[in-house]
């Protein structure tokens, strides 16, 4: 068993800078939390909290039922790969995996057990003689990730260690961690600003702004249903395209006006919004690119000049300048008219719609969803 | 390749250009480093074959070499020389890594008063610190007799710098804290720049404060540590100013070094080729000092 609970835990830093508000958060046993959001948005920050390296101003961070605001790192029983990695660069890879081990007096065959299982699991095994200098980036990631792995922690914590990698390694080293994952089956939480390492590594994914929290749920939830703009936007590639949009009501019937065309709303977010009680009122309209159909033209569709055509491989990135304003729409190669199997040149007219069940209504003030 | 033919002879030239410009910026403290280093440190080894005084000049072999470890005088020297090595090096390491330890995270204005304060005693002129030193080690007016005595740990007053049992111990206090400043202040700037991550590191791996110093900071700091036993090593043996000031190697040469031998050889009694056959050895035990503490040094 290995819960992690964080209980209105805030930090605030000399001067009254309050890096993270009242932080709420139950973390399973065995579960892969990522801690997600733009630089200086207080996830590292609540991470060494929960590490113990950065003092816990207010609130309770318990672990396994024990509160543990004022134990220290050591006795914390959890493991931490760095941003940097931190590969003790006077030892060994042997010496920096088996480092703890060795502080806790575990016996020398043992260590030298756990040490060469970790390495075998790695593919490091060729180099425990080596110093981390003579190693490349993505081999000290995997040293660093040993290191942890041979404590057997009860919670793993991984800050950022795919950033210092290039984008080639650093996929290749995500299917390893989700392997990894699979074979150590303990609790992680695991902090990036990278969209697609949250999406495709945690069972729930936390997204942070400013220090507070703006939603928590699995991939699935964030993407499907975020809770206000700022999710909507961080989460997707490219992100998604927002509308200065009126939301009428007509008795049970709900209908978005944007840029003078009536688009019907679905009738189950109708649903929902009429039993939240929405009125009609202006909104912001939220559409992934890739729920934005490229039509022959109708009473629904809206029209733009296309600014630039990105080709993909297997899609084309449109974007689409209607009232000033760039829309991207992800149109699958083989959806483009014969005449433009190439790509679209930049000024030709298209007509394009959106997909009813998939808009996101948000209140132009609070920016929240009003499903 | 043409383009490759006709870039590499310009390219010749230009490496070219470029060693003759860095010589000639080099020249100036070139001749200057040759004319009063080089060609003093060959005269001295050249004059230590010779009987060499102000009315004489023969050739004579080792025997300046033979005749020093006969001499009484150069051997008990040495014995001080090295007794203050071992005592001053050691000594000025652990005190100024533990000030260092203990000042380092302090905010700027106290690290910077600590600083200072340490110091202080190496910008001051050495005459101006040992005459204050001379005062507070007086027989009849130091402070050092004062304050023991009005404690009652001594009945009569102890004569610190004319007795041998105290004199070269006076010597190595002295040499100590005018030696510690430099050592605290590198000692300062190598552990702020530890690197943090590695702290943290070993702070989650489960290592104490203790197990964090000595198996992450000390190793990081290597190179500050053999840099300061290397130069307290060759400022103890070249202690010379504070035996000068003091003592001149009394009382019985208790406070005799071979620095201080030297001078007097050469100086005193006119003997040059028989100091400049000690400067040779001094030289010669400096560089294996240094050596050993390089190779021990840098396997650490």
């Amino acid at each position: 068993m290995s819960t992690v609970s964080l209980k209105n835990v805030k930090k605030i830093y000399e001067g009254n800078v309050t890096a993270v508000h009242g932080f709420n958060l139950e973390i399973a046993d065995k579960e892969f939390i990522v801690l997600v959001g733009p630089s200086g948005c207080g996830k590292s920050t609540t991470l060494r909290m929960i590490a113990g390296l950065e003092e816990i101003s207010e609130g309770d961070l318990i672990i396994d039922g024990n509160r543990v605001n004022e134990v220290h790192p050591k006795d914390r029983d959890i493991a931490m790969v760095f941003q940097s990695y931190a590969l003790y660069p006077h030892m060994t890879v042997y010496e920096n995996m088996a480092f703890a081990l060795t502080l806790r007096k575990v016996p020398k065959d043992v260590i030298d057990k756990k040490v060469r299982e970790a390495a075998e699991i790695l593919g490091i095994t060729d180099y425990l003689e080596r110093k981390p200098k003579a190693l490349s980036g993505g081999q000290r990631q995997r040293v660093a990730i040993g290191r942890a792995i041979v404590r057997e922690p009860k919670v793993f914590l991984m800050d950022e260690p795919l950033s210092n990698l290039d984008a080639k390694l650093r996929n290749q080293m995500r299917a390893e961690i989700i392997k990894l994952r699979q074979r150590i089956d303990t609790t992680f939480i695991y902090v990036t600003h990278d969209q697609t390492e949250a999406m495709t590594l945690g069972d729930r994914i936390v997204i942070m702004k400013d220090g507070y929290i703006m939603q928590i749920g699995t991939p699935q939830e964030v993407f499907d249903h975020p809770q206000n703009i700022f999710v909507a936007g961080f989460i997707g590639m490219p992100q998604m395209n927002f509308f200065d949009a009126q939301l009428n009501k007509n008795g049970s019937n709900y209908t978005v006006d944007v840029y003078g065309v009536n688009v019907p709303v679905d009738e189950e977010i109708a649903k929902q919004l009429a039993a939240n009680g929405a009125e009609s009122q202006p909104i912001v309209l939220g559409v992934r690119p890739e729920h934005i159909n490229f039509t022959q033209g109708s009473n629904k569709s809206l029209k733009g000049k296309v600014s630039v055509c990105e080709m993909m491989g297997s899609e084309y990135h449109l974007h689409v300048t209607t009232a000033d304003k760039d829309v991207v729409l992800r149109v699958p190669t083989q959806d483009l008219p014969k005449e433009f199997a190439n790509g679209i040149p930049y000024g030709v007219e298209i007509n394009y719609e959106f997909r009813p069940s998939c808009m996101h209504l948000f209140n132009k003030e609070t920016e929240k969803n009003l499903i | 390749m043409p383009k490759g033919r006709t870039l590499e002879p310009r390219s010749k030239a230009l490496a070219r250009q470029e060693t003759i410009s860095a010589y000639l910026f080099l020249l100036p403290s070139l001749l200057f480093f040759i004319t009063f280093v080089i060609v003093p440190m060959f005269m001295c080894i050249f004059n230590s074959f010779f009987d060499y005084t102000s009315t004489s000049f023969s050739f004579t072999g080792f025997d300046n070499y033979i005749r020093m470890w006969k001499d009484p005088v150069f051997i008990k020297a040495l014995k001080n020389t090295v007794l203050i090595v071992i005592v001053s090096v050691p000594a000025v390491m652990i005190f100024s890594l533990w000030v260092a330890s203990a000042i380092y995270k302090m905010n700027s204005f106290a690290l910077s008063f600590y600083r200072c304060i340490f110091y202080l005693p190496v910008v001051t002129g050495s005459v101006a610190v040992t005459v204050v030193w001379k005062w507070m080690f007086n027989k009849y007016t130091g402070v050092f007799n004062y304050v023991l005595g009005t404690t009652g740990v001594i009945d009569q007053n102890i004569s610190w710098l004319g007795d041998e049992r105290f004199a070269i111990w006076c010597i190595i206090l002295i040499l100590f804290t005018t030696s510690i400043g430099q050592p605290i202040v590198l000692y300062v700037s190598a552990l702020g720049n530890v690197d943090k991550t590695l702290v943290e590191a070993a702070q989650v791996d489960g290592a104490t404060d203790m197990q964090t110093f000595w198996k992450i900071k000390w190793p990081s700091i290597m190179p500050t540590t053999l840099y300061v036993i290397v130069i307290t090593t060759i400022n103890s043996f070249q202690c010379f100013a504070l035996i000068e000031l003091l003592t001149s190697g009394g009382p019985n040469d208790s406070t005799q070094t071979i620095m201080y031998y030297i001078y007097y050889v050469v100086f005193k009694l006119d003997q040059f080729g028989y100091g400049n056959a000690m400067g040779v050895i001094l030289a010669i035990i400096i560089a294996i000092f240094s050596a050993i503490q390089f190779k021990f040094g840098s396997q650490k």
